[in-house]
């Protein structure tokens, strides 16, 4: 097993305040892992390192054994890494099916000219793309939201519609900001069955921000603890549940 | 109501949604194409102001309400599209290419542009475009050889295969194929992947970048797209206007072209048709007004300039969505009347969005 996420070293601040620092772990092909961490504890500063949305001070982070650190943000999709935001960053005025065929941007092949005449090479294309976005559909049974604007959306098909668009990239790697955040209990629960799902049908290796330990020792492999941006242990979610340093971080001394 | 049953992916991709939609717009069609038997040459020459109109409004309307940036300077693109065209005439250019010169040249000048205020959004995109447009006034005063400055110049007739296009029933049908060409142009691109990575980025620029998107790039070409339809309804506009000059290409013209993608809709195409058809029929209104109003009312200097502005505001406060929003909605109530309720199109508190990465 070869790492496909590596972190070495990675530090990042903001003025005097250090988001992340000296933070070092990888992720394994096909795992799914999980990032925890008290509030402020620099677990979305992590994925923004991660998809470029943030410059690294410093440090290391290797894609299937490749730098990522000098490629454009927009470069990472195209990599293979997709993700979600913790509060939903959706394309609001589109429907569903436009949201989702956005994600296929990535594997577009035709250009601006031959767009404009619609070739037909442009209209198989779509097609392509649809089949695709289909699938996603089934696989988190959004039949029935397809043609929806996504500002008339319940909260919580948001959150699916969003992890659909990711999953329509195609990802090897995918990273989900607090997938629970927002739901009920019976949709999270419905989350660890589309976690598995998503890492057995589509291969995709998954690192997710989450604080419901819950989902957390169900879906994951093994989960890393951070704290004021560091690492306190990495281990599997009964190992960090009981590792003194972890309840420090939570509790206080 | 009318429920559509969709069988292919095709019908999601496809123009028309369904057989009522084919049959109004043939109807339209037929109407188009033989309103020159019975309208005389006045309306003719208005019905094709519309239709230039609606062209540099499809290319408005791609950067404004599609990619979600306000240029207030889409007057200097007419001009240049203008101005490119007439010299290009002259160099014996034939039409149909000199059309298409002109509106590449002026997609390079909306290129120009769109690089250096990718960064400016909102209010500041506003003013730079808007001091581009100044400059490019300038420009066309002070650079005599090739536009005439103040004095202007004759545009050259639009000649093509023996025909002269430049005046009444030609002229019409000319712009009536420009526009058709334009549009469809436009809505295949909104169909497929660059139209959708404008819409993105008007949207979420954090999540259209993690979807891939190049925003750099695709500003760029979303400017430059929409100076090059402007452009090509500049070539028509010089026809119209015959001889150019630049006061014809003022900071009210730029208005104008915005006042008419939002007063039609932002983010539809038939706003856009909507639209210039408000902004040449309200002009002849105020004109007939003034002869009816008291002379106390109906002799105010500037009362155009005025009524636009203040009908801009109106429209942003009460209905954003403009004239197509507008009709929808009555659509709307119709189709489903005796259930309609109020609060449908009542616009919903957004959920927060991560505001962490700006």
């Amino acid at each position: 097993m070869t790492a496909l996420l590596s972190a070495r070293n990675l530090a990042l601040s903001f003025g005097g305040v250090h988001a992340v620092r000296d933070v070092s772990f990888d992720v394994e092909q096909g795992e799914v892992f999980s990032i925890i961490g008290p509030n402020g504890a620099g677990k979305t500063s992590i994925f923004n390192l991660i998809s470029r949305l943030y410059n690294a001070n410093a440090g290391e982070l290797l894609f299937a054994g490749q730098s990522i650190l000098q490629e454009p943000p927009h470069r990472i999709a195209a990599l293979g890494i997709a993700r979600t935001f913790q509060n939903t960053e959706l394309f609001e005025h589109e429907t569903v099916l436009n949201n989702m065929l956005i994600g296929r941007h990535v594997h577009r092949r035709t250009n601006l000219f031959g767009e404009m005449l619609f070739l037909p090479k442009v209209r198989r294309q779509e097609l392509e793309f649809r089949r695709v976005v289909e699938d996603v559909i089934d696989l988190l049974d959004l039949q029935s939201y397809r043609n929806k604007v996504i500002g008339s959306l319940p909260y919580g098909v948001r959150k699916m519609v969003e992890v659909a668009r990711a999953l329509c990239i195609q990802p090897k790697l995918l990273l989900l900001d607090e997938p629970s955040s927002g739901l009920n209990p019976e949709e999270t629960e419905d989350v660890s069955f589309w976690i598995e799902d998503i890492s057995r049908d589509y291969g995709a290796t998954i690192i997710m921000v989450e604080h419901d330990m819950n989902l957390v020792s169900r879906a994951s492999d093994r989960v890393l603890a951070v704290a004021d941006g560091a690492v306190v242990a990495v281990g599997t979610a009964e190992e960090i549940q009981n590792h003194p340093d972890v309840q420090r971080a939570y509790l206080g001394d | 109501m009318r429920f559509i049953f969709k069988t292919r992916y095709q019908q999601d991709i496809d123009l028309f949604k369904h057989n009522g939609q084919r049959f109004w717009y043939g109807v339209l069609a037929v109407l188009v194409l033989v309103a020159p038997l019975f309208l005389d040459t006045f309306y003719l020459g208005e019905l094709s102001l519309v239709y230039i109109y609606a062209i540099a409004g499809i290319g408005l309307m791609l950067l404004v309400g599609y990619t979600g940036l306000v240029s207030l300077g889409h007057a200097a693109f007419l001009a240049i599209g203008a101005y490119a065209h007439s010299w290009f005439m002259r160099q014996g250019l034939p039409l149909p290419l000199s059309m298409l010169a002109a509106g590449l040249v002026s997609a390079a000048a909306g290129a120009m542009v769109g690089r250096p205020t990718l960064r400016m959004t909102g209010i500041y995109l506003a003013i730079a475009t808007l001091a581009f447009a100044i400059i490019v006034e300038q420009i066309i005063a002070h650079w005599e050889p090739v536009t005439g400055g103040f004095r202007g110049q004759l545009v050259p007739d639009a000649v093509f295969a023996g025909v002269d296009l430049s005046r009444g029933a030609p002229f019409y049908y000319l712009c009536l194929l420009s526009t058709v060409l334009c549009l469809l142009a436009a809505l295949n691109l909104l169909r497929s992947s660059s139209g959708r990575a404008m819409i993105a980025i008007r949207d979420s620029e954090v999540s259209a970048q993690s979807m891939g998107i190049d925003l750099a790039r695709t500003k760029t070409v979303a400017f430059a797209v929409s100076a090059g339809f402007t452009g090509v309804a500049g070539a028509l506009f010089a026809h119209k206007l015959g001889y150019l000059a630049p006061d014809a290409f003022t900071m009210l013209t730029s208005i104008q072209l915005l006042l008419m993608v939002v007063v039609g809709g932002l983010g539809s195409m038939p706003g856009v048709f909507y639209g210039a058809i408000f902004i040449v029929v309200l002009p002849q209104f105020i004109a007939i007004m003034r002869d009816t109003l008291p002379a106390a009312v109906g002799q105010i200097p500037g009362l155009e300039p005025g009524l636009f502005g203040l009908i801009l505001i109106l429209f942003l406060i009460y209905e954003p969505e403009g004239i197509r929003g507008r009709w929808v909605k009555i659509r709307q109530f119709f189709s489903e009347f005796p259930l309609y309720r109020k609060a449908t199109h009542k616009r919903q508190k957004s959920y927060l969005r991560t505001e962490r990465v700006r």
